[in-house]
């Protein structure tokens, strides 16, 4: 590949011929790999962006699409945007306000609002650090983003939420409805099988409250920083806890099904949300170089993100024994190695999971399953609200997954310990009860 | 308090701490349930009827010498009216089919079974050993397990058997989704969860009656029935898909012993999810034809036992490299559906293989394979001709160079 550069490069200006130029301009010194190839600073800061600024464009055009929002065209676009403030939604901040600055610099308005919400689940999980430091970090985004809002929502905050059916959480003997505060949330918490399970549990409360952050600011959309690389972690993750079944929901972008277990309402209301993932085509180790080489200046010193450890472990996380990692550590550690040398095999992992049908309807029902398209909100709206979905998670039930796998296994299997009250998915029963 | 006692009958010491749920047991017990087990997904999925002929796969290996244990109690115990014979394939790889086969003959003593042994000279004219001179080492798990598929299915009909059992358990299949997951090919993975495999279009049904047991269970169930087992291992490394996710699915298992059992339960919904596949479309009705449906072959489950980790390069690479080049062909804009097809074709099947299987093969759609019959040998194939006849072609093609 470098013998090619080497014939191109006649023409005046260019550096010398030992050093190979940028396969993109041309023009500079190609310093940094980009899928296979070596491409100048520059270019390599235009990709990242354009890769990023295609996605939002598609955002934008869903959020005007008459079907999926309340028709108001003129309105401006309000979006929340989760922030683990590890490398991946730390870039989206800052290629967002990019974005932002970059049209306001040409004259126009800012295509949209934003407010970042971090979940900071120190309290729960002392070894993520402590709140007061969650709050400093924040206080570096401000700094550099005077433009968005931040917020910090402790994880305990959950428990005000009525998106979550409390009662799956909870022992039948218990009297209560739900835990009453941060110290019974916590002990709930600490019963949790493994790593695994709190791990996966904290995802959960997480999104839930990424949710209820959007709606609460009658947002458009959430916006998550998964790159393709967190993608294929997700979908191998999911998998191996038991939650293939809800692939479709988590790595597709669309609107997403949000249930209120409303104390007063008899019955549950299922609403929706979209949920995008605007840099789904990006690698991980492509934002780290960006986020450490080619931001002035360096994100990564500048925000004090950790770049080595996956989100959940939190900056202080020792080396543990394997045992006590969580699956999402696993993965995380097993995808930072696929991605060195199989950057395309980890980027066809997460398209073709894209590619799994979202099964809709109840069960029972013949014909009752139908492919769910992003833009399908109407059709989802009706049929999902006969539909069951898990208390926990509020992906839909597997019904038919559910007997099947009590049919093949039998009981002998399952371990008879006390159960909730509310139904929940194989996945969460998983974590609840290992 | 005495040491702790066995979970179930409360009275045996517990002396053995089940690999799938850490449930402490007394030896006894465990043997039971481990039975228990493989009864009930025998008769939930209705795998067998009465007075079936059904042919163990046999390689001397653990977990088909478990499989003829267990199906021989079982069969006595419940009254499935089988008649069971051990049916073994002689790769000829000079030196690692000897004892495997000498373990072999002393099960169809041990369990009164019938024993035949069916060599790939015999089947495809060519031993493995002969297989390698030719082509090298590189590549041929590829070979090693296409020629067993169907050696197996062949060996079958030359005893008139219509059924033959296989000894993959949970972690085969767990390993398969895994893997199919990594190179994206979704229409394998939902082949790959089924018990039963094989169709109308096939003479022999393949099912595996040991989906669901851990293979740590299956040594330790080998190891206090005191069986007679020989520890092969396919000399040869298996493919870096293969490989990675064997490896990944070890520490797994480590984190939560249930993650095994988890991922062959993802990859069963999963596969319902996959556009075209017959049993995401169908509603309720087909419920109960579900279980024992049979799907297609070539599931390509566990080619080689090996348990060699990830090794370097091969069928990884050169699907990263058909990769990139469908991106670079696309411009930024990567056409999914291309994507997937000329990766399906290229490099999913095979590495290093012969220069006439690329050329033979065009993009096909990716979302379901029509499925018929080779046009040589009449085995099911998805292709006009089967996978082992195409592997045997270029084969053939090289011996008079090599032999001269
Ligand atoms: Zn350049
Ligand atoms: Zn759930
Ligand atoms: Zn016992
Ligand atoms: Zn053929």
């Amino acid at each position: 590949m470098q013998e090619q550069h080497a014939d191109t490069q006649s023409s005046g200006g260019a550096p010398s011929p030992s050093k190979p130029l940028c396969v993109k301009c041309r023009l500079h010194e190609g310093t940094l790999d980009s899928r296979s190839q070596l491409v100048c600073r520059d270019c390599f800061s235009k990709f990242i962006s354009a890769k990023c600024v295609k996605q939002v464009g598609i955002i934008g055009k869903d959020i005007r699409n008459p079907g999926s929002g309340s028709g108001a065209a003129s309105q401006k676009k309000k979006y929340v945007l989760g922030l683990s403030l590890g490398v991946s939604s730390s870039v989206l901040v800052h290629l967002l306000n990019e974005n932002v600055e970059y049209q306001l610099a040409k004259g126009r308005a800012a295509p949209f609002d934003l407010t970042v919400v971090h979940v900071d689940s120190s309290s729960l999980f002392p070894n993520n650090g402590s709140s007061s430091s969650a709050e400093e970090t924040l206080d570096r985004y401000r700094k550099r983003y005077p433009r968005f809002e931040f917020r910090r929502v402790p994880v305990s905050d959950v428990l005000n939420l009525s998106t979550v059916d409390w009662s799956t959480l909870l022992p039948p003997s218990d009297e209560k409805t739900r835990p009453e505060n941060e110290q019974q949330l916590s002990e709930l918490v600490d019963r949790l099988p493994s790593s695994t399970s709190r791990t996966d549990i904290l995802r959960l409360f997480t999104r839930h409250l990424l949710i209820s952050a959007t709606r609460q600011n009658e947002c458009h959309a959430l916006l998550l920083g998964h790159t393709t690389t967190a993608l294929a972690e997700l979908t191998l993750a999911e998998t191996a806890k038991g939650r293939g079944f809800s692939l479709p929901w988590q790595v597709n972008d669309g609107p997403v099904a949000v249930v209120d277990y409303q104390p007063a309402a008899d019955e549950p209301t299922t609403s929706q949300i979209q949920i995008y993932h605007p840099l789904r085509d990006l690698l991980r180790k492509e934002l780290v170089t960006y986020a450490t080489e080619l931001t002035t200046p360096p994100l990564v010193s500048d925000l004090a993100i950790s770049i080595s450890s996956h989100p959940s472990s939190g900056p202080s996380q020792q080396v543990v024994s394997h045992k006590d990692l969580s699956i999402e550590e696993v993965m995380f550690l097993y995808f930072a190695e696929v991605e060195e040398n199989y950057p395309s095999v980890v980027a066809n992992v997460a398209r073709t999971t894209g590619k799994l049908v979202r099964i809709l309807g109840g069960p029972g029902a013949a014909g009752n399953e139908e492919a769910e398209d992003e833009d399908e909100t109407t059709a989802n709206g009706t049929s999902d609200k006969k539909r069951e979905r898990c208390g926990l998670c509020s992906m839909p039930l597997d019904e038919q997954g559910d007997e099947r796998w009590r049919g093949e296994l039998g009981d002998e299997d399952v371990h008879q310990k006390e159960g909730g009250k509310g139904r929940i998915c194989y996945g969460c029963e998983r974590s609840l009860r290992g | 308090m005495a040491p702790s006692l066995c979970a179930i009958c409360k009275t045996e010491r517990a002396l053995i701490k089940r690999p799938k749920n850490h449930a402490k047991l007394c030896k006894t017990c465990f043997i039971t349930i481990f039975e228990d087990e493989v009864h009930h997904t025998i008769t939930s999925s209705k795998l067998f009827y009465p007075g079936e002929k059904v042919a163990i796969g046999a390689s001397g290996g653990k977990d088909s010498t478990v499989l003829a244990s267990v199906l021989k109690t079982l069969n006595e115990r419940h009254n499935y009216g089988l008649d069971l014979v051990l049916l073994s394939i002689d790769e000829g790889i000079k030196g690692y089919r000897d004892d495997s086969l000498e373990t072999v003959k002393r099960n169809a003593v041990q369990y009164e079974m019938p024993l035949k042994v069916v060599g790939y000279d015999e089947l495809y004219g060519w031993t493995m050993d002969q297989v390698v001179e030719t082509i090298g080492k590189k590549g041929n798990c590829t070979y090693c397990g296409v020629f067993r598929r169907q050696a197996l299915d062949r060996g079958a009909k030359m005893l008139d058997i219509k059924h033959v059992v296989t000894g993959h358990n949970a972690d085969d299949v767990a390993e398969t989704i895994l893997m199919n997951l990594l190179r994206g090919d979704l229409s394998r993975l939902s082949r790959s969860t089924s018990i039963v495999t094989g169709d109308s279009k096939s003479d022999v049904k393949r099912s595996k009656p040991l989906k669901y047991a851990y293979e740590k269970e299956i040594v330790l169930y080998a190891h206090h029935k005191k069986l007679d087992y020989f520890s092969t291992e396919c000399i040869y490394s298996p493919e870096a898909f293969r490989g990675s996710a064997r490896s990944l699915i070890k520490q797994l298992e480590r984190v939560r012993p249930s993650a095994i059992l988890d991922i062959v339960r993802s990859g069963e919904d999963m596969a319902r999810l996959v556009p075209g596949e017959s049993s995401s479309t169908c509603g309720g009705t087909c419920k109960e034809k579900k279980t024992t449906a049979p799907v297609a072959v070539e599931d390509d489950i566990g080619g080689c036992g090996s348990t060699n980790s990830r090794a370097p390069g091969g069928e990884m690479a050169a699907m990263e490299k058909q990769l990139r080049e469908n991106e670079a062909s696309e411009g930024l804009e990567v056409d999914i559906t291309k994507t997937v097809s000329q990766r399906k074709d290229g490099a999913t099947d095979n590495q290093k293989a012969l220069p006439l299987r690329n050329a033979n093969k065009n993009s096909k759609p990716i979302t379901r394979q029509v499925l018929g019959n080779c046009k040589r040998c009449g085995y099911m194939s998805s292709q006009d001709i089967c996978q082992a006849c195409m592997l045997l072609e270029g084969l053939n093609k090289n011996r008079p160079q090599i032999q001269i």
